[in-house]
């Protein structure tokens, strides 16, 4: 393989864990309207879950399990499903801002929880001597980033297509009623509070799970993987790719990405040696612009919401009115 | 819209596609490194920098290494590991980087030896991190041998920093410390050496950064009466907390780490409380090494290179380098065996700067055995890749920073021999 492909294999591998935590959140806000802020927190639920279940048994440590990855992975998602419910009992009945502060609130605390409590996390050093998935059967370094990337694609795959399912079936329908005008679902005896959590803790573990995928990809894991930084490059790409659209979702998480990243090489290229320490700042400016121009030009993000399509099918559903009220919801503006 | 974004992508790969062909005709090796120009450690990140590519001009003037020219590729990685395992891998993959220089903070330092470096068999090679867990890894086999630093670990100044509490007569002290990889380890080895010969630590106390005040810190170091307080800190958080610490009482017998050795401290703090603190740093002592290097970074910038890292940068560049051209091509499994045998005492001595490489050039062609004596003095990896430096001791006089003392390689050796043998 060429360099360029070795490295967009690696890049796809990033983005496409990164895809996840856009489709958990895409649920949460882009369906349900729920302002999750503290998305970080629960991939580092997810992760540590993962590292401390899959990791080597250790004398200074609580865990060190070494478990298989799978295994471990699914516990790392289990796990964060369980701090969702525990956080989303505690906080869901508050609405839209409020329940912004208090979930980037309670992602701060469990870094400091993961920086601090020593014995369990590793503290500040992290832990190391992860095992990735399976690379002791690949000779080939850039063969095993195939396969993992792969991989990463089917999961991605079925992801996707269960979620439009869901969002699809009757129980996803509700997940918009609620959006769009809460009085209006609990009038028509609907159990808003069961399903604000379920779509709550359904949207935490997809990004558990992508914290445990990363752990597996990178081996390695700190505190200062998850800096409330990262909450905020997924929101980007939801915004940017179009929320309330699981395709917009996962285009958005490639393109900010991408951005993200592909900035920094471009302008490495293009910026004299003398003057690569400006271009990081150059950089930053960059990827501010974009995301705001994306916001201000296309407001709907690169793929918007469709009227009515992603919530009902190719059926003969009736044109949704396009004068709906938008106010409450995150699918932005119609076309 | 999307049309037009695919073709700007397409646009932007012709580019670089474009740039690699155009590389490769003439010759050219990308040395590529990963800091952090922008993020929290922006204010030291871009001085690093250009003590890397004052490394990588030094070579091109002597004439390239292993045949090529060199072109030194600098990428920022935000503070952010992802960000920085991303860049490592299009130094590795694209740029053909055979060694990747960087990063600053452990947690960028470390994915991206186990994601990047390690699997790619590439030579990692670190001017800034200083967190235990690279020894931990290397003991374990997981670095495969791929990473080294030129940055002295935490664990001899933690033992200097006891021996000097134990000289001063201290029979009692108390820990603040940052919340972090390097203030984790200070504390825990401090502890340990100061122990080990008959001191007692009354209370450990660990703070969160960019606080507004550390009284509640404060108050838990003082309870036990300590005869004198170790600080661990940055300057900004440390100025705070000494000040609390004089406040309230405690003593002015302070012991400081590295990071406070800065004039904003000693401003912040008032230097007439500052009168009985001693303060350790890793010393870039006098000797024709580190002044050939201070000259030319002085000739190059029209000021002496002040601040973290700038050392310490340029012998992880300058290692490196003699390795590759050691190494003879730009492989990583070769530089990672050459740098063991360009360093470590054995052969001419070789001094920063063109002059000193070209010499070294000429010596490796001619089947020599050189051995580099960098910025920081001589350097000498063990089998993890860490190096024991020599350190400085720092006090303040007059209201400036003065050097009280200095601690050479042997001297500390015997320290650490010490320690751990009682």
């Amino acid at each position: 393989m060429t360099g360029l492909a070795i490295y967009l294999v690696f890049f796809l591998t990033v983005a496409s864990i990164y895809a996840i935590v856009v489709l958990g959140l895409n649920l949460q806000w882009g369906y349900t309207g729920l302002f999750n802020a503290g998305i970080v927190g629960f991939y580092a639920v997810g992760a540590y879950g993962t590292a401390i279940l899959a990791g080597p048994d250790r004398a200074a440590l609580i865990g060190g399990f070494g478990l298989p990855f799978p295994l471990a992975l699914f516990g790392g998602m289990v796990l964060s499903g369980i701090a969702a419910l525990i956080v989303g009992l505690a906080t869901l009945r508050l609405r839209g801002e409020y329940l912004a502060i208090t979930t980037f609130g309670i992602a701060i605390s469990i870094q400091l929880v993961a920086l601090n409590f020593e014995s369990l996390t590793g503290g500040a050093n992290g832990l190391v001597g992860l095992p990735r998935p399976f690379a002791d059967r690949f000779d080939d370094p850039d063969l095993y980033g195939l396969v993992f990337l792969a991989a990463m694609l089917a999961t991605v795959g079925i992801i996707y297509l269960a979620l439009e399912a869901v969002v699809r079936s009757p129980w996803g329908r509700l997940l918009n009623a609620l959006r769009e005008d809460e009085v209006a679902a609990r009038a028509l005896g609907k159990n808003i509070a069961a399903i604000r959590l379920q779509a709550f803790v359904l949207g935490c573990m997809l990004t558990g799970l992508a914290g445990g995928l990363y752990v597996g990809f990178i081996g390695f894991v700190s505190p200062l993987d998850f800096l409330p930084i990262l909450t905020f490059q997924i929101w980007a790409m939801l915004i940017v790719g179009g929320s309330g659209n699981n395709a917009g979702a996962l285009v958005g998480a490639v393109t900010v990405w991408g951005l993200w990243t592909m900035s920094g090489l471009l302008i490495s290229r293009l910026v004299p040696v003398g003057f690569h320490a400006q271009a990081g700042a150059i950089q930053t400016m960059l990827i501010g612009l974009v995301i705001v121009s994306t916001l201000l030009f296309r407001p709907q993000g690169m793929i918007g919401e469709r009227a009515g399509g992603a919530r009902f099918g190719r059926s003969n559903a009736p044109p949704v009115a396009k004068d709906r009220n938008w106010s409450t919801g995150g699918g932005g503006q119609q076309p | 819209m999307i049309r037009q974004r695919l073709l700007a992508c397409l646009a932007a790969a012709t580019a670089i596609a474009a740039a690699q062909s155009a590389a490769a005709q003439d010759c050219t090796i990308n040395i590529g490194a990963v800091l952090s120009i922008t993020g929290p450690n922006a204010a030291i990140g871009s001085a690093i920098g250009d003590a890397g590519r004052l490394a990588v001009d030094h070579f091109n003037e002597a004439g390239g290494a292993a045949g090529c020219k060199l072109n030194f590729v600098l990428r920022d990685d935000q503070g952010q590991p992802n960000v920085g395992v991303d860049a490592a891998k299009t130094l590795v993959s694209i740029d053909r980087s055979p060694v990747i220089l960087g990063a600053i903070a452990s947690g960028v330092s470390l994915p991206i030896l186990t994601s990047v470096s390690v699997p790619s068999k590439v030579t990692q090679i670190s001017c800034c991190s200083s967190a235990p867990t690279f020894t931990e890894l290397a003991e374990e086999g997981g670095t495969q041998g791929y990473f080294f630093r030129t940055l002295p670990t935490d664990r001899p100044q933690a033992v200097v920093m006891a021996k000097i509490a134990k000289e001063k007569g201290y029979g009692s002290v108390a820990i603040i410390y940052v919340n972090s990889d390097y203030g984790n380890a200070m504390a825990k080895n401090f502890t340990a050496a100061a122990e080990a010969q008959g001191i007692e630590v009354t209370d450990v106390v660990g703070y969160n950064q960019e606080q507004a005040s550390y009284r509640a810190e404060v108050s838990a170091a003082l309870k036990g009466k300590p005869d004198a307080l170790f600080l661990v800190a940055f300057p900004a958080d440390g100025a705070t907390i000494t000040r609390e610490w004089l406040a309230f009482g405690g003593s002015k017998q302070l012991l400081l780490s590295n990071a406070m050795r800065a004039r904003e401290y000693v401003e912040a703090v008032g230097a007439q409380h500052l009168t009985e603190a001693v303060g350790i740093d890793n010393a870039q002592t006098e000797g024709p090494s580190v002044e050939a290097f201070n000259a030319a970074w002085t000739a190059e910038k029209g000021s002496p290179p002040e601040g973290p890292g700038l050392h310490t940068m340029y012998d992880a560049t300058a290692v490196a380098l003699l390795a590759l051209e050691k190494a003879g091509a730009p492989d990583g499994t070769a530089i990672r065996d050459a740098v063991r045998e360009v360093t470590g005492g054995q052969g001419t001595t070789i001094y920063p700067g063109p002059e000193g490489f070209a010499k070294a050039k000429e010596l490796i062609a001619a089947g020599e055995p050189i051995t580099y004596e960098g910025a920081t003095g001589p350097i000498k990896f063990d089998e993890n890749g860490d190096v024991t430096g020599p350190y400085l001791i720092w006090g303040v006089a007059d209201g400036e920073l003065t050097t009280l003392d200095q601690w050479d390689m042997a001297r500390v050796d015997a320290a650490l021999a010490e320690v751990s043998g009682q």
